[in-house]
């Protein structure tokens, strides 16, 4: 289990690289890289050679979320002003442009069969849930705010929500918040379940295990990593190492590894059985705001692939092996 | 048998006695000596046979009554047997003052040597015996000069008296001119051959003082041939065999002590070296008999020093301190310089030491260095000494020395390495890390505490893996590997539960049922904690709160341990299980100032303000209000009220910043190297205006804050970056924040984001400004503060873009969209502001969504204008386009002209100039007219109004500035709200530009007026107010405030920082070890000191 580096494109973007996800591949073309910068543009670029495809433009203040429907063919973008772009990988065609005010847009995640799309609410701390064939709001799953006698301003901000994932099977949906608490949906009934406690700092990524719906991961300011069993409420394990924030955490398809990307400026392998950093790579100059993991599928394409996105501007692609 | 015959008077006969015979009553003798009148010679035989017999009462007796005065006047010319007489009498007395112990009949005896010499003298004053005896009594009292006279006065008659020269050479000997004393022994036996074996042992101790020691055992054994029975000669032949050192050559020495010892019990310096061997072989009861014998026996100063050393030595080694104390003293009393016999001193030394008296101690090992002054273990004993009364620097030059002697002294490198710790760390390293390589060559086991101190230093000197290396061969095994290896997993708990995680042993519990040895011995408590300390720094959180957690499963009282966990927590924001676990240590001890300033800290960060201020007062007061992190706490804490209460009361204000400087200064008056009282005094004079001085200090303290890894202050910097910003210099603060974000904050800090935007802001640099506020955005999503923020600085940008006097339409279109942005900020905004995320006033907010949208019409106007005159001017390029062509054309034509010239001549060249001309006409035409002459016009009236708005802002600035005292977050907002009546006046400014075209003079008037007008309120108002500059310089208060805060975070991990730093001074080597501890503690006091410097 490593990772070794294949390429890096300093200056990939003018500013900020903000965020990162993979595009997956297509009978026509393998799998692109798709970034977001605080350039306010969305990139397109092809392993190995991390070749730019197209510049994406249009969005206002920084790209802050990027997202790839499971089929490959539509992704979408989302910007600090709060619009969700939706658009055609191959042409850039706009297909559909999101807002839910006063709700603003952080992470966003299709669901694994592709027909929703969940985007973090932010402030409205709730996850609005777009169907991808009407792109109709459909439902918004709304964290319960914390019973006290008077909801605070101060309380409510808390349950600002950053971040969500499914789980590999579409049943579950959970969000991480900025004070820390997790909370997972039962998505078929639109129902919130439980939180998982344990962070008390911003939770800003959040994956499922691809091979175990129960396992989710979470990344926090707290520099730590933890590992939930999600359905039975229970904390695996806390896995520190990171000098800084945790700000993005990915899980390798075969389901043995997570990498993570922290403020500290490094990326880390982690070994789930040793429940260990096994390795650390520094190639960064600044802050690793985004970390993704090649989905398996395309032609012929079976090595493993990890991409890194900094506040550096640059973009780091790795072979997983 | 032999007898002697004393002739009867007046008869030829003869009286024989047999002289083994002798009656027991001399006055029987003395009757017949008397009564016959024997010859003198007669009378000292008898006196000499009853000596000889050890009849000593007898023979005094009789050689009493043969000088009486009858006598003298009875045999008045038999002069030389009357001499001899009174001679052997002297001898006698002599011989009684040389062994009696007791000083006041010792005089006596010698009174009666004298008196009896000075008789034989006045009988004939050249007789060479009573000169040879008065030599004698001298020699016995110690007057070597005159007893050299009085024998060189009989050789002078006579060069060859034997008895002369045996007693020149015992004064030589005593002078130490053993040469000379060798001499005269060897002239003395010249003379005499057969003289008794005494000669020779004289000789052999000549020769052992020489250092012959060959010639000399030759002579001693002489001596035994002569006299098997010498006990001198065994005893100087037993020590000749001690001294070879060898376990045979001693067994020799013993077995001849023991003789002589059998042969005469009475020996000093027998019982003493018979003391010696039985103190090493540990037979103490002997040891204190054959020394008290000594003791009763002789009265040779040297001798019974020894006797006395013995006596004490024992006691010492038993561990009566007291006793060996006294004896060590009575041996020191018989010495008359430290080098003749120094081992007492040195035991005086140790013994002391032991009691405490450290002066005497030292001026004793002082003694000891004088004599020896290449002595190991004296210099690192005074080293120890040094050390405990604070002279580091004499301590380290002799401890140095101890190394220089013997490189391979593994102890003492641990004892300078130990030295070196608080001042130099470096040089520390080095003399542990040669201890600890001499140790390993040696095959001896390292200390843990050796080993804990290495990995120390390699952790403050940032070489973390090296440390870590090092106290993990300190641990060695057990079970806190199999957490470092990661073989013992955590067990899966509950999520809810696992919020107490750092609180839970059950793990130790099950790991103890899955047959895990949890043990975890004392020794190794230090090193533990040091690495679970070092793990923290290396970001093993997890590893290192296990750690802490076995500690406190084996020693529940470990404090520290608590405390670091409770800072784990609070690193991670899990403020409710911080104050539990504070409050465990708390329950160990209710006074501990660590725990005690923790909790004050948490409690401040839960804005438990009453409680908190309750909280530094306990601590300062469980340390007597010596513990600085309290009273600058305490400081802080008034400096917080000072800038909290400042809107609702000025006075108040004023107290408590004048409180929290007295505080700071109170802390810089004990530690005056405190860094954080200095950037505590800092602020408070910054607060006051007096930024030189502040800015001083913030530099310097910055410079002293770098270089050491447990000292972390970012606040300096930020406090220096405000100096700087509120001096204008905004450059320099620029740089100064991002520094200090990239060094100490990974970039993630939103809150100095803001604070560089601000200087963006203020710098007028708007796209800077925007993206660092985006950026704080992006990090810190939930303030919509920043939000707001990015409105109003992307609406100030597109005010000011648009007034500039020459823009592209570029720069006007990417107003438009920046002012779309706005728009679309600002109104989110105020749609979220009924779900109350923030406290903004909704009225405001979409005041500045109306302003924003109205400038955005302008703009949009502005833009359309020009874009016209953007076409415009792409129309006059065109122009100016053609005409180049046509001139072209001209040219080429008239090329063309000249090339045609030739053959067409001059018949079409007329037609063509014309129509070139009028060609021309028709461009310039057309050139005339499309110069829109309204242009210039506008853009003069532009210049008015740039003019009026500058003024504007310059009386805007003044206003924000008073508004900045207040809390951050506070002061954006007003400043925001300044920022809007000021736009809200450029908005009406920027109407009339673009608007009014035709009363366009008119309303400059009025514009102006309505300035003035304006200036002058604006002018009273500052005037009826405080003085503004005070209030200027005031302005980074808000921001250092926030970072006061901050840093007290910082503060108490400090503070827990103190302990791995102290612990290895916890720890101590082996000798001299209660000592030790005090030095040890001191060197950490000092070092905790130095560390609460470091925190201030």
């Amino acid at each position: 289990m490593k990772l070794a580096g294949l390429k890096s494109i300093e200056n990939a973007h003018d500013e900020s690289v903000w965020a990162a996800t993979w595009v997956p591949a297509t009978t026509s073309r393998p799998a692109l890289l798709l970034t977001g910068s605080l350039d306010e543009t969305v990139k397109l670029w092809k392993p190995d050679e991390l070749h730019l495809e197209r510049t994406n433009t249009g969005h206002c203040l920084g790209v802050v979320a990027v997202a790839a429907h499971p089929s490959g063919i539509i992704a979408a973008s989302a910007s600090l002003d709060s619009f969700v772009r939706v658009f055609d990988v191959d042409t850039n065609a706009s297909i559909a442009t999101l807002e839910a005010p006063p709700s603003e847009v952080w992470q966003m995640q299709f669901d694994p069969k592709g027909t929703t799309l969940a985007v973090a609410g932010g402030g409205s701390a709730s996850v609005k849930l777009w169907d991808t064939a009407t792109w109709k709001l459909i439902a918004s799953l709304s964290v319960p705010r914390p019973e006290g006698p008077k909801p605070s301003d101060k309380n409510s901000s808390k349950k600002f929500v950053l971040s969500v994932s499914w789980s590999p099977d579409g049943r579950r949906l959970a969000c991480g918040s900025m004070d820390g608490t997790i909370s997972v949906f039962d998505v078929a009934r639109a129902k919130f379940l439980h939180h998982l406690e344990g962070h008390f700092m911003p939770v800003r990524s959040l994956v499922y295990s691809p091979i175990d719906p129960r396992v989710l991961f979470s990344a926090s300011d707290d520099a730590h990593v933890h590992m939930y069993d999600a359905e039975g409420k229970s904390m695996i394990t806390a896995m520190s190492g990171h000098a800084g924030w945790v700000l993005s955490v990915d899980a390798s398809p075969d389901g043995s590894a997570i990498a993570t990307g922290s403020s500290d400026r490094t990326v880390r392998l982690w070994d789930l059985n040793m429940r260990a950093a096994v390795q650390t790579m520094s190639n960064h100059a600044d802050q690793v705001w985004g970390v993704a993991f090649r989905p398996p599928g395309g032609t012929g394409v079976r090595a493993g692939r990890l991409a890194s996105v900094s506040d550096d501007k640059s973009i780091s692609l790795y072979d997983y092996s | 048998m032999a007898s002697v015959y004393i002739p009867v008077q007046n008869s030829e006969e003869e009286v024989r006695v047999a002289l083994d015979q002798l009656p027991r009553d001399a006055s029987d003798i003395l009757d017949i000596l008397k009564a016959e009148q024997a010859p003198l010679d007669l009378w000292l035989i008898i006196a000499r046979e009853y000596f000889k017999q050890g009849k000593l009462e007898q023979f005094r007796q009789i050689l009493e009554e043969g000088s009486s005065h009858e006598i003298d006047e009875y045999y008045a010319d038999v002069r030389y047997e009357r001499i001899a007489i009174l001679n052997a009498l002297g001898a006698y007395y002599s011989y009684l003052g040389k062994i009696e112990t007791k000083q006041r009949e010792k005089e006596e005896y010698f009174i009666q040597a004298t008196k009896y010499y000075n008789k034989a003298s006045r009988i004939d004053m050249h007789e060479p015996s009573t000169w040879v005896g008065k030599g004698q009594l001298l020699l016995a009292k110690g007057e070597l000069e005159q007893a050299s006279n009085a024998f060189k006065i009989v050789l002078e008659g006579d060069r060859d008296n034997v008895s002369a020269l045996l007693g020149q050479a015992c004064v030589e000997y005593n002078r130490g001119h053993y040469s000379d004393s060798l001499a005269s022994y060897k002239r003395a036996l010249q003379v005499y051959p057969n003289c008794p074996g005494a000669v020779r042992l004289g000789m052999g101790h000549c020769y052992y003082k020489m250092g012959h020691t060959k010639k000399a055992w030759q002579a001693f054994e002489r001596v035994l041939q002569l006299d098997p029975e010498n006990v001198e000669a065994l005893v100087a032949l037993a020590i000749l065999d001690l001294q070879t050192n060898e376990a045979a050559g001693i067994r020799r020495g013993v077995e001849k002590m023991q003789k002589a010892f059998e042969i005469y019990p009475y020996c000093a310096m027998a019982l003493n070296y018979l003391a010696n061997h039985f103190f090493f072989t540990g037979q103490h009861f002997l040891v204190e008999q054959l020394t008290e014998t000594a003791l009763a026996v002789t009265n040779h100063g040297p001798t019974k020093s020894h006797s006395y050393y013995n006596l004490a030595r024992s006691y010492h080694s038993k561990g009566d301190y007291e006793t060996a104390s006294r004896y060590y003293w009575a041996s020191v009393k018989e010495i008359n310089k430290p080098s003749d016999f120094v081992f007492p001193y040195y035991g005086l030394g140790q013994v002391q030491l032991k009691l405490g008296d450290i002066k005497n101690a030292l001026s004793n090992f002082e003694k000891v260095l004088e004599v020896y002054p290449d002595n190991c273990e004296t210099l690192k004993v005074l080293g120890h000494i040094y050390v405990q009364l604070g002279q580091t620097e004499k301590s380290l030059e002799l401890l140095r020395k101890a190394t220089k002697i013997d490189p391979r002294d593994a102890q003492a490198f641990l004892d300078l390495g130990e030295l070196l710790i608080s001042s130099d760390t470096g040089a520390a390293l080095d003399a542990f890390k040669t201890a600890y390589g001499l140790l390993k060559k040696g095959g001896q086991q390292v200390p843990i505490e050796v080993l804990n101190n290495i990995g120390v230093i390699y952790f403050e000197r940032e070489e973390l893996t090296l440390a870590l290396e090092t106290f993990k061969e300190a641990l060695g095994d057990g079970i806190w590997r199999a957490f470092l290896d990661g073989q013992a997993k955590t067990y899966a708990v509950d999520a809810a539960a696992s919020i107490f995680q750092y609180k839970d042993v059950q793990l130790f519990h099950r790991l103890q049922e899955d047959s895990f040895v949890v043990e975890l011995p004392w020794d190794k408590v230090t090193p533990l904690f040091n690495l679970a300390r070092l793990l923290e720094q290396m970001h093993s959180t997890e590893t290192a709160s296990v750690l802490y957690r076995l500690i406190l499963f084996k020693y529940p009282d470990y404090v520290d341990a608590y405390l670091r966990l409770a800072a784990i927590a609070k690193a991670r924001n899990n403020l409710q299980l911080s104050i539990e676990l504070v409050n465990e240590a708390l329950k160990v001890n209710d006074k501990c100032p660590n725990a005690l300033s923790m909790l004050g800290d948490l409690e401040l960060k839960n804005d438990e303000w009453v409680k908190a201020k309750e909280t530094f007062r306990a601590a300062s007061e469980a340390t007597d209000g010596k513990d600085s992190y309290a009273i600058l706490a305490l400081g802080n804490w008034n400096y917080f009220a000072a800038i909290r209460n400042e809107k609702r009361n000025p006075k108040l204000e004023a107290t408590h910043l004048e409180k929290a400087k007295e505080l700071y200064t109170r802390v810089l008056v004990q530690h005056t190297a405190n860094l954080y009282a200095a950037n505590g005094a800092g602020v408070v004079l910054a607060e006051k205006g007096h930024f030189d001085v502040s800015k001083d200090l913030f530099t310097q303290v910055q410079e002293a804050a770098s270089g050491s890894i447990f000292v972390q202050m970012p606040d300096v910097w930020i406090n220096l970056a405000h100096v700087y910003f509120a001096q204008g210099n905004f450059a320099l603060a620029v740089k100064m924040y991002q520094n200090c974000l990239r060094k100490f904050y990974n970039n993630t800090d939103s809150q100095i984001l803001l604070y560089l935007a601000r200087t963006h802001y203020e710098a007028e640099q708007w796209q800077e400004c925007k993206k660092t506020l985006l950026r704080a955005i992006h990090l810190a999503p939930s303030n919509y503060i920043l939000r707001f923020d990015a409105g109003v600085a992307m609406q100030k940008f597109s005010a000011s873009t648009l007034q500039k006097t020459k823009r592209t339409v570029d720069e006007v279109r990417s107003t438009v969209d920046e002012l779309e942005n706005a728009v679309r900020l600002f109104s989110q905004l105020s749609a979220s502001s009924n779900l109350q995320f923030h406290g903004f006033d909704e009225k405001k907010i979409n005041t500045h969504v109306e302003y924003c949208k109205h400038l955005l019409e302008a703009a949009k106007v502005h833009r359309e204008a020009a874009e016209r005159e953007e076409q415009q001017n792409r129309q006059r390029q065109e122009v100016a386009r053609q005409m180049a062509l046509a001139e072209e054309a001209r040219r080429k034509a008239e090329e063309q002209r000249k090339f045609q010239l030739e053959r067409r001549k001059q018949e079409d060249e007329l037609k063509r100039v014309r129509q070139q001309e009028e060609h021309f006409e028709r461009v310039k035409e057309q050139w005339k007219s499309s110069t829109p002459g309204s242009k210039r016009r506008d853009r003069s009236e532009m210049d008015d109004d740039e003019g009026a708005n500058s003024e504007k802002r310059r009386r805007k600035g003044g206003k924000k500035r008073r508004k900045e005292k207040s809390s951050k977050s506070h002061y954006e907002m007003e400043e925001t709200e300044a920022d809007m009546m000021d736009d809200q006046e450029e908005l009406e400014d920027e109407d009339v530009n673009v608007n009014d075209g035709e009363h366009r003079n008119q309303r400059n008037d009025h514009d102006e007026n309505e300035n003035a007008e304006e200036n002058a309120q604006e002018l009273l108002a500052a005037a009826g107010l405080e003085d503004s500059d005070a209030e200027d310089e005031a302005k980074p208060a808000p921001a250092t405030s926030r970072r006061r805060r901050a840093w007290s975070e910082s503060d108490d991990e400090e503070v827990l920082e103190r302990k791995p730093q102290s612990s290895p001074v916890q720890e101590n080597s082996t000798e001299l070890q209660e000592s030790d501890g005090e030095i040890r503690e001191d060197v950490d006091k000092q070092h905790g000191d130095a560390v609460v410097d470091d925190e201030d």
